[in-house]
């Protein structure tokens, strides 16, 4: 064993359930501590033995993705761009950027220049920290919510501050204008990831009415990953909010609904003052020709996004049942994931499951020793896991 | 039927058009986007401004992705976590280094990025050359580091003597060898002799070398920096699949450097920024080695002809490393640009200061450089026929 994974041993622990490994995957993924640990000597093979890829066979429920994968408009988009112009830089392709930017300005009504694009929201997310927070302009955020912009003002030794959720585990409106007076950035993940819950479209419009009024200067960015699959009538998307409203984003992904999260695509859309300043951090060629692709395809195919929401809403509303039969209650959730109350820690559970074939969702703090996450996959996926929770939940 | 394209038509004539239909000739990025890609497929001018490889990735690359994406592109829908790691063996065994020497990204332009954003700083410059490729001096500029261009030499190489004396003190030095747009290459004893001196006078500066090119070098006393960079925690070396690999569309590339510099970077390199298809072929095509080699000899040809091609008609190019020549037409760049643009070929931007007399062109298949010389004959109104 080389120093340098001794040393990283020591600083880890033991193994996959010690605190310091879960507080890392909790902080930066899965991905990231496999990388981590290869870093520091150990092979690829015993790290992801522990950390990596799961079981051949087994139920994936763990990174709220699409079990589908994108619609066949979408697929073929991917298989027609195989075909030719993967060479190309993404403005020698059509689709190109461009096309894709003017795609989903039409969508909303809005104009090119209202878009960015990003490798997945996260770059979006990561470049909203890197623009609008600082020593001395801190990024509010829920907590627990979804952690990039968090990870990178850490990083970047700008302050963070948290504001619990309430009781209900939706975020609290009234907490966070109070904690965003002079800050630069508000994060606020709406559906909430890991809650699952939504704060309605009224209250999102409060905020930023009292946000403007008691401190003008912050930004406010509205993640909204998981908008697709919200069925909540007192949910609204806040882009047309955004696009009248300076200082206001809103982030959307390819990665949920879209069933896209192989190809690495999101955008941010708002006002053109704040867009501007956001682009400036773009990563240059930041989507792939396939991802552009089959972007476009699906922003034409809705019906198909209709076809996956109620697909979703179908296997969400049999695994909220199965917990609540198990006396389990789950989140009132808005999402492809549940977050539900096991009285237990979420590692006794996700070991237990994944013994029998099921991979359930990572820790959550500081909500870890109650509170599990699990994503919904197919009804029949949903059906096999069920059997598994009932033995384990027993 | 756009301006462009008629003007292509009427120079090629009947038997060009019908050529060309036949051969792989890519779309522009301004044409409408109503038009289909078999239209476009025939339509488009050469592109031959972004350095790309023109046959794109090989058939092992293409099948290794449709067949994993098959048969309804679920696997589309998941996070490509898993996958990664073979990448990083598979790079990891071609260049026989560890994979925890190797940070991976959207095209090499990320792993660039995540070294000046560590290593320079307001009072750390990234000294750079000009021109050169400039990824690294605009991210700098962006943070508001401080960034000292060295000017090129006579022979538009590499000042090394004057980017030594500048690195004193500085954050990182970024070294393109080859260097884009001037297509030259520094040779290995050059590279070392560089690196020696800079870690003497600044032993605290880092060295990034940029071989985005290298896979087209073809001068013998070039060699890669991998093996340094790998012993030397001061020396990175960048690589992309976006050129020879022929993946620009996929937007992968990675750094190779010292254990320590890896772990040191990584914090600050954000992860799952790599898709399924781009980690799936590049898995493939970092070990197909025969592959490489193939492309690395059609573009030496394609280049040579390129090349020749100028100077019998009375123009230099530099002694090109690379999948692009830099030559001196005499024309302003944007006159030449413009001009080739009527005739159907699509070549580089404006590199300052040179863009008085010099542009830079990529080298596309031989046939399409066949057809591309026929309209610098126009547009350099020189006879086609007696330059070939």
């Amino acid at each position: 064993m080389s120093l340098s994974r001794r040393a990283f041993f020591r600083n880890l622990g033991a193994g996959p359930a010690d605190s310091a490994s879960r507080e890392f995957i909790a902080a930066r993924g899965r991905e990231a501590l496999v990388n981590e640990m290869w870093r520091s000597g150990l092979s690829y093979e015993e790290a992801e033995a522990q950390f990596g890829p799961p079981p051949e066979g087994a139920i994936v429920i763990s990174s709220n993705e699409n079990p589908l994968g994108p619609g066949p408009a979408a697929y073929q988009a991917v298989l027609d761009g195989l075909d030719q112009w993967a060479g190309r830089y993404p403005t020698n392709f059509r689709p190109s950027h461009a096309d894709l930017m003017q795609t989903i300005a039409a969508k909303f009504d809005a104009r090119s220049e209202n878009v960015t694009l990003g490798t997945g929201s996260g770059e979006i997310l990561e470049n909203a920290a890197k623009a609008f927070t600082g020593p001395d302009k801190a990024l509010i955020t829920a907590d627990p919510s979804y952690m990039q912009a968090v990870s990178v003002a850490r990083r970047h030794g700008h302050p963070v501050k948290t504001v619990a959720l309430d009781a209900n585990l939706r975020l609290d409106p009234e907490g966070i204008a109070r904690a965003a007076r002079g800050a630069g950035l508000i994060f606020l993940c709406n559906p909430n990831n890991p809650s699952s819950t939504i704060l309605p479209a009224s209250d999102v419009e409060a905020l930023v009415s009292e946000v403007q009024r008691s401190s003008p200067d912050t930004r406010i960015l509205i993640d909204e990953a998981y908008h697709d699959y919200a069925t909540d009538s007192a949910h609204q998307t806040a882009i047309p909010l955004a696009l009248r409203t300076p200082n206001v984003f809103v982030a959307r992904t390819f990665s949920k609904a879209y069933g896209m999260a192989g190809l690495r695509l999101g955008y941010g859309i708002g006002h053109v003052d704040t867009i501007r300043t956001l682009a400036q951090w773009t990563h240059v060629f930041n989507s792939n020709n396939l991802a552009n692709a089959a972007a476009v395809a699906s922003l034409n195919d809705p019906a198909h996004l209709e076809q996956e929401r109620a697909r979703n809403t179908a296997a969400r509303d049999y695994t909220i049942g199965v917990f609540r039969d198990l006396g389990f209650e789950a989140a009132d959730s808005q999402t492809n994931f549940l977050f539900v109350n096991l009285g237990r820690p979420a590692s006794e559970f996700r070991d237990a499951c994944r013994e029998r074939g099921v991979m359930v969702g990572r820790d959550f703090p500081p909500m870890e020793n109650t509170h599990a996450r699990v994503s919904i996959g197919t009804m029949d996926e949903m059906r096999q896991a069920a059997e598994v929770f009932r033995q384990v939940l027993a | 039927m756009s301006f462009s394209r008629r003007a292509f038509v009427k120079t090629l004539g009947i038997g060009g058009a019908a050529a060309l239909s036949s051969s792989y000739i890519p779309r522009a990025y301004d044409l409408p986007s109503f038009w289909t890609p078999t239209l476009l497929a025939q339509e488009g001018p050469l592109l031959l401004h972004n350095n790309e490889n023109p046959l794109g990735p090989g058939d092992r690359v293409l099948n290794a992705i449709r067949e994993h994406i098959a048969p309804d592109g679920a696997t589309i829908g998941r996070y490509p976590f898993a996958l990664t790691g073979g990448l990083a063996r598979a790079i990891a065994q071609r260049f026989d280094v560890e994979p925890g020497n190797i940070i991976m990204g959207t095209g090499s332009t990320q792993a660039l990025r995540t070294a000046t954003q560590v290593y320079t700083s307001p009072t750390k410059a990234l000294v750079t050359a000009t021109p050169t490729y400039e990824e690294c001096t605009q991210y700098a500029q962006l943070i508001g580091s401080a960034v000292v261009e060295v000017g090129l030499n006579e022979n538009l190489e590499l000042d090394l003597d004057e980017m030594a004396a500048a690195a004193r003190g500085a954050g990182m030095v970024f070294l393109n060898n080859p260097n884009n747009p001037t297509a030259t290459v520094h040779p290995e004893d050059a590279v070392n002799g560089f690196i020696d001196d800079v870690l003497t006078a600044s032993p605290d500066t880092m060295i990034l070398v940029d071989e985005a090119y290298h896979d087209y070098v073809t001068d013998p006393r070039h060699v890669s920096q991998i093996p340094h960079a790998v012993r030397n925690p001061k020396v990175m070396a960048a690589r992309t699949f976006s050129k020879a690999h022929g993946m620009a569309g996929m937007r992968v590339g990675y750094m190779i450097a010292h254990e320590d510099t890896v772990r040191e970077l990584s914090p600050w390199h954000s992860f799952n920024t790599m898709n399924t298809p781009g980690i799936l072929g590049a898995t493939i095509s970092i070990l197909d080695t025969q592959r490489l080699e193939e492309e690395a000899a059609r573009n030496t040809e394609a280049r040579q002809y390129t090349i020749d091609w100028f100077k019998n008609a009375g123009f230099d190019a530099t002694d090109s490393q690379c999948n692009f020549i830099f030559v001196k037409t005499g024309m302003n760049a944007q006159e030449f640009r413009d001009g080739a643009r009527e005739n159907g070929v699509m070549v580089g931007r404006n590199f300052p200061p040179y863009q008085e007399e010099w542009a830079r062109i990529s080298i596309g298949t031989l046939e399409q450089m066949q057809q591309a010389t026929e309209a610098f004959a126009k547009v350099l109104r020189v006879n086609a026929t007696a330059a070939a």
